[in-house]
């Protein structure tokens, strides 16, 4: 046997213990075959429930197991890092919770959360720092101005009191009583130093701040709101509320002439 | 011309969360630290950071458990990008791996899965050492790993396959004394023979670690060195000389002043050992 097809028979015994043992191994193999089967389900479930622990509070340890088994055979781990292991852990929630929403969206803000902690290193830009870079600014030059998020800031829309479980959870204190929002609202995730944050955002400011992470202006971002107002003055007030509060959140790295 | 792996004959441990804060202050009296690279290759965030920290006050090695260095697929692209980057940030003392395998067809298992030791097996390996080498622009050193089934295919021991490998591609030696005992219990080979076979000056590392015992013992990392891994390291140390030693301790991880008492442990050995062979 050559050495892919020896890798590939070894790979089918950790996966399955029902699989066939190649001609030549032995039934004295099996025993150790199956420290490797159980060692790659306890260390993903390991690692599903290190990335997930929320999730895994919330749904209780069997439940969660059951769910990882499944997402573990839908999706097997393709990449080197074990911590992308969660990668599409919240689908997979959203199929086998399928009329808890709660859970999936649970996971996906643990996911995000996740990833904010190892995104790219950044300076946000401050108050100061915006005033500099803006300081050489004419009138005609601040509709094209262009403010660029930081790296790893996602924007996700939930339906589900997500964020109410996240702090219940944290605090040790009892579950909310509706599990669905009355309006959906979306959550920011993006990381304050080294530390990864979220907080909510309704949607129209979710909007402005995916107009700018799609290349869009400032300019922009106040016309979104000014056909929203039909008042120019209230919707430019408005977007400069937003734009301070950016700033205080670090939110933004750096504001440029279109 | 490859760089050399650094001679170095300190002893140490692995850096690890609970632990983080002592290091970070830098007055634990370790002469150096290992990492799990993988734990670090990453694009900023905290985890860099404490590296950075820790790497001003401390030598480190960095320790891989996903490389692949046996697949018979090859290596993965982005993975020795990703390790390079991180070696020319930290100018580690070593850059370490296993000899196994941990994937194949894009499915990775996470776990270090034992290799056929045949011809075939080892121009695989060596094709891709020097990639990962060429890649890194230094020798790398690779681990003995445990192992829990040996296959019917090997034509070579264990021993004979590393030794092999060191000469075709310049590599050195991480030899995992308690490994060694592991697989060699697990397979019924002599851990003394085992040793003999090891070229001398190829080994510029040593690890030591805990194993839970049973019908076959596992590689858990969980527990204390045990008195015959000691034993077998005073054989080792008596063979090889004074080279980089830690501890490896990976789950249940005690209080630091243990590891420190075990790493001690390492140290006396050692002395003695020297001692007796001036």
């Amino acid at each position: 046997m050559s050495l892919p097809q020896c890798q590939r028979a070894f790979m089918a015994q950790v996966l399955e213990e029902d699989s066939p043992l190649p001609s030549g191994w032995n039934a004295g193999m099996s025993a150790g075959l199956a420290i490797y089967r159980n060692a790659y389900r306890a260390r993903l479930l390991g690692a599903l429930g290190e990335t997930f622990p929320r999730t895994q509070q919330w749904v209780g340890e069997e439940n969660f197991a059951r769910a990882a088994a499944h997402h573990l055979i839908q999706h097997p781990p393709g990449q080197w890092s074990l911590d992308h292991a969660g990668k599409g852990f919240p689908g997979t929630l959203a199929q086998v919770f399928a009329s808890d929403p709660e859970v999936s969206e649970l996971a996906a803000l643990e996911w995000d959360m996740h990833m904010a902690f190892v995104a790219t290193d950044f300076v946000a830009l401050d108050r100061d720092g915006f005033a500099l870079a803006t300081a050489e600014f004419g009138e005609e030059d601040w509709a094209g101005l262009r403010l660029m998020p930081v790296p790893g800031l996602v924007i996700r829309p939930l339906r589900s009191a997500a964020i109410a479980i996240w702090s219940a959870l944290a605090a040790g204190e009892g579950a909310p009583t509706d599990m669905l929002l009355e309006r959906p609202t979306e959550v920011l995730v993006w990381r304050d130093g080294l530390t990864p944050v979220f907080r909510s955002a309704a949607p129209e400011e979710a909007a402005c701040l995916r107009t700018l992470m799609c290349g869009g202006s400032f300019g922009a971002v106040c016309e979104f709101l000014a056909e929203r107002r039909r008042d120019a003055s209230s919707a430019a007030a408005e977007a400069g509320t937003m734009l301070q509060r950016w700033l205080e959140d670090g939110l933004l790295l750096s504001a440029a002439k279109g | 011309m490859l760089a050399a792996p650094y001679r170095f004959e300190g002893f140490g441990l692995g850096l690890r969360r609970p632990h983080y804060g002592d290091f970070l202050e830098g007055a634990v009296a370790v002469d150096f630290l290992e990492v799990i690279s993988e734990n670090f290759m990453v694009d900023g965030g905290r985890p860099l950071a404490v590296l950075d920290t820790v790497r001003k006050h401390y030598p480190v090695a960095l320790h891989g458990v996903s490389m692949s260095i046996g697949s018979a697929v090859g290596l993965d692209r982005n993975y020795l990008d990703r390790l390079r980057t991180l070696e020319q940030r930290i100018d580690p003392l070593f850059v370490s791996d296993h000899l196994c395998w941990t994937g194949v067809d894009g499915h990775q298992s996470h776990d270090l899965l034992p290799l056929p030791y045949t011809e075939e097996a080892l121009v695989i390996v060596c094709r891709n050492i020097g990639q990962a080498q060429e890649a890194l622009g230094r020798a790398m050193l690779f681990e003995n790993p445990s192992s829990y089934v040996q296959f019917p295919e090997s034509a070579l021991s264990e021993w004979e396959f590393l030794a092999e490998m060191t000469g075709r591609t310049g590599c050195y030696l991480l030899l995992d004394v308690n490994n060694v005992f592991v697989s060699a219990r697990n397979h019924g080979f002599d851990p003394e023979e085992f040793l003999a076979g090891i070229p001398v000056n190829r080994v510029r590392q040593i690890h030591l670690a805990g194993h839970t015992p049973g019908d076959i013992l596992i590689d858990t990392h969980d527990r204390e060195v045990c008195d015959q891994v000691w034993a077998l390291y005073r054989k080792a140390v008596a063979r090889f000389g004074p080279v980089a030693t830690m501890i490896e301790r990976d789950d249940a991880i005690p209080p630091l002043a243990e590891l420190l008492a075990e790493l001690q442990t390492a140290r006396d050995i050692a002395e003695v050992t020297a001692g007796m062979a001036a």
